[in-house]
């Protein structure tokens, strides 16, 4: 196993030294993936020969790694595009100073697993929904919609604001729905940056392995309850990257 | 399976599995950050722009049609042949990368690689440029993301 130890590793994520994590699939580069172990723990890498990536390609080869290796095995994602100075430097850089943290973490994820419930608005019901139940969006939208473009500028804006403030209010219940229905099945819940503009919410949640069909029927009644208003999508499991962030920096200042 | 015995008329819930446009943003912003480590000339910037995303999202969705269309395959078709055919040709910017750096990988990618070759001079000092002039930003953009 000890292949081109001298050269640079990529590196995908760290689990535990008893895992077995069996990943088939090429690496970035196409490299064959293997383990650095050290201290209890396995660091998945791939040795890397080239200078430059080809970010496009590679950030999935990056994702089929953990893909795969997450289906049988809890690994702590390490963000794409790390690379270190060979497996000594793996072993001194990654795995000897950060043993504790690194343990500590896997230990708190083992057996569970990252499962995302991201909601979407059909726009059009969702804008139909907001001029029907606000009387002062109703109104001025027939003031606008009466006078030309350039008078009623200033109408416009206004009308704007009040719908982009309704939706907010529809986005904040929708999320706090979701929570309340999802989060006792979970071990801890995690709201992500909505990341399309028709986004009601983004949810992430942690479960226990036992606990995944409990969840995923929860999913399925507030599929129901939200009804054809929003539309759900339910995805997993993922590895824990929303439950695993961790800077393993020595120095704060050194990733600048 | 409970489950599946109780689904009486409706339909059992599962998680589905997730294509590259599920997680691309959380690939790029999550995960560990170690310290001390090599910085390969990367990435990392025009990656992080928006269409930059969507493009690769729906690269790995095409992708994905094309195993599973190979896997539909009648005949005993050797789908571990298939694929990384497909996948060179769909990267011949990644293959160019070599001799024009990862830049060029990533803008060939991202403008489907239909570049003209005579035009490589040009879009080689303007990408050199921008990685310069960009490269503190991506890094701080890195260090800005959320703790949750």
């Amino acid at each position: 196993m000890p292949q081109d130890a001298a050269a640079r590793v990529y590196v995908y994520g760290v689990l535990s030294g008893s895992d077995q994590a069996a990943v088939s699939v090429g690496g970035v580069e196409k490299a064959e993936v293997r383990t650095v172990e050290h201290a209890g723990l396995a660091a998945l890498v791939s040795s890397l020969e080239a200078d430059a990536l080809a970010a496009a390609r590679e950030v999935r080869a990056h994702w089929r790694v953990l893909e795969e290796a997450s289906k049988s095995a809890t690994v702590l994602p390490v963000r794409f595009g790390t690379v270190l100075d060979g497996d000594a430097a793996v072993r001194e850089q990654l795995l000897e100073p950060n043993a504790e943290r690194l343990a500590q973490l896997l230990g708190e994820l083992h057996g569970r697993v990252q499962l995302n419930v991201k909601g979407e608005y059909d726009e059009e019901r969702l804008l139909r929904e907001v001029v029907g139940a606000s009387p002062a969006v109703a109104t001025l939208r027939d003031r606008v919609q009466s006078v030309s473009e350039t008078a009623g500028y200033y109408d416009r804006i206004r009308l704007g604001e009040l719908v982009a403030a309704e939706i907010a209010r529809h986005q904040e219940q929708d999320a706090a729905l979701a929570l309340a229905r999802l989060e006792p099945l979970a071990v801890t819940a995690s709201v992500e940056q909505p990341s399309s503009p028709n986004a009601a919410f983004g949810l992430a949640f942690l479960v226990d392995g036992g606990e995944v069909d409990a969840f995923s029927e929860a999913v399925g009644r507030l599929r129901q309850e939200l009804g054809e208003r929003v539309a759900l999508r339910y995805v997993g499991p993922l590895p824990p990257y929303s439950f695993a962030e961790a800077d393993l920096s020595a120095g704060a200042a050194a990733w600048a | 399976m409970a489950a599946l015995a109780r689904s009486g008329g409706g339909y059992l819930e599962r998680p589905a599995s997730s294509g590259l446009a599920d997680v691309i943003d959380v690939i790029l912003d999550k995960g560990l950050v170690i310290d001390a480590y090599v910085r390969v000339s990367l990435i990392g910037i025009e990656i992080l722009t928006i269409d930059a995303r969507i493009v690769i999202a729906s690269v790995d969705t095409y992708l994905r049609f094309a195993e599973a269309v190979n896997r539909l395959d009648l005949q005993q078709a050797d789908d571990s042949q298939g694929l990384p055919e497909l996948m060179e040709s769909m990267t011949e910017g990644g293959a160019k990368s070599k001799s024009k750096g990862a830049l060029e990988g990533v803008k060939d990618a991202v403008t489907g690689g239909g570049d003209d070759d005579d035009d490589d001079d040009k879009q080689k000092s303007s990408s050199s440029r921008r990685r310069s002039s960009s490269s503190g930003s991506s890094s701080s953009r890195s260090r800005s993301r959320k703790s949750s």
